[in-house]
């Protein structure tokens, strides 16, 4: 384990002790409430993380950034936050995911276009969000966000 | 009925199940190559997701949600701004369950602009999750993409704003008699069955009412709704 996940353990930990301390029954509930979140999404994230191991197997990251790099950069990021807004893999292991893709040389600005849309435009969910705020509304936000993922990924570009 | 219905529920996994058995019959090293690769982000998955999920519980549990709530429709200026900043980047759960809670916001006042940053930082800024993307991408990226994040809400919330009306968000109706459970907000915790477990059930991974004779006990109700992290439950209050 490295030093960063270690400190993440340990400050949860910590923060769980005086939790407790402080308030035995609501923390057992959050306790309770957390384990309950993960058990429900346990099925659905085994099967994607099988999915990608399948995709990374036929193709591999290299591949993957030996494509991406003969593309124009526009393009390359437009259909990577495309890519982001259509699938729904949780950010724990898009974060994993998207490291490898960087580090085998997938430049930085389709994979921050990817990791933006990805939790901010939802295809999969706007039937809901259009039952809770109305069609121009959810029309509106998912739109802006698909833009301004790909500016922020484009500024990304120029300052990392 | 009941075999189709799971296996209708349970189609992405079936679908995972078959590739693979066609990748092994086809090609058994594509095969362990597959098995291989996506051992490492279980791996990944089983060192972090403990973390961020009690790391989520608690700051849902300890940062007072109802008190920035109070405050969310009154103030329209900058502190409303901070307030959903706030109230965003600290609430456990996907995306999906935001929507109920800011319908909730915005029958009690909030604007649309602080809607959309809610909804944004819900999805974007959360603190355990910036953890760990600075620990695969490293703090410059996280840092960077942070600062770029939150400036791009700022403007974009006050776009959306301009563009999009209070009367343009479809106006709630009232809550029957009774509690009911807004399915599409529930992401399956589970909590609502464990309080009361008289009056609710876990059916396909959802909460939902059990059909029973026995009088309500308003009191464990009203306990079981608040303990909703997503706030799916509704009921009469006047009883």
């Amino acid at each position: 384990m490295d030093v960063l996940t270690l400190a993440m353990w340990i400050g949860t930990a910590i923060f769980l002790i005086f939790s407790f301390a402080k308030d035995k029954k609501k923390t057992k509930q959050a306790l309770k409430m957390a384990f309950g979140m993960g058990k429900s999404m346990l099925g659905s994230i085994l099967s994607i993380i099988f999915l990608i191991g399948l995709i990374l197997t036929i193709l591999p990251p290299e591949s993957i950034a030996g494509f991406v790099g003969k593309q124009s950069l526009l393009l390359a990021t437009v259909v990577s936050a495309a890519f982001g807004a259509i699938t729904l893999i949780p950010a724990f292991i898009a974060f994993p995911l998207v490291g490898t893709l960087v580090h085998t040389g997938v430049g930085i600005v389709p994979a921050v276009a990817f990791l933006t849309t990805l939790t901010m435009v939802g295809i999969v969910t706007f039937p809901l969000e259009k039952r809770a705020f109305g069609l121009k509304f959810t029309a509106v936000r998912n739109g802006l966000s698909f833009i301004f993922a790909i500016i922020i990924a484009l500024v990304m570009g120029v300052i990392v | 009925m009941k075999v189709i219905r799971k296996a209708k529920e349970n189609l992405f996994i079936i679908f995972i199940v078959a590739a693979y058995i066609a990748v092994f019959i086809i090609n058994q090293n594509m095969g362990i190559t597959s098995v291989k690769n996506s051992f490492y982000y279980i791996k990944e998955m089983i060192m972090i997701m403990p973390v961020i999920f009690v790391l989520t519980a608690l700051l849902d549990l300890w940062v007072p949600k109802e008190k920035i709530m109070k405050y969310l429709g009154k103030e329209a200026k900058a502190k409303g701004v901070v307030l959903s900043f706030i109230l965003g980047s600290i609430s456990a759960g996907p995306i999906y369950a935001a929507f109920p809670l800011c319908a909730m916001l915005h029958k009690k006042g909030a604007s649309v602009r602080n809607l959309v940053i809610i909804l944004s930082a819900w999805a974007v800024i959360k603190i355990p999750m910036l953890l760990n993307e600075m620990k695969f991408l490293g703090f410059e990226f996280m840092a960077v993409r942070w600062v770029l994040t939150v400036i791009t809400i700022i403007v974009f919330s006050w776009i959306t704003a301009k563009i999009v009306k209070n009367n343009d968000l479809p106006q709630l109706k009232a809550n029957q008699n009774g509690p009911s459970i807004n399915k599409s907000a529930c992401m399956g915790c589970s909590l609502c069955a464990k309080n009361y477990p008289e009056l609710f059930e876990m059916r396909d991974k959802k909460a939902s009412l059990k059909t029973t004779n026995g009088a309500i006990d308003q009191e464990k109700l009203i306990q079981a709704a608040n303990s909703c992290p997503v706030k799916a439950i509704s009921f009469s209050e006047d009883k």
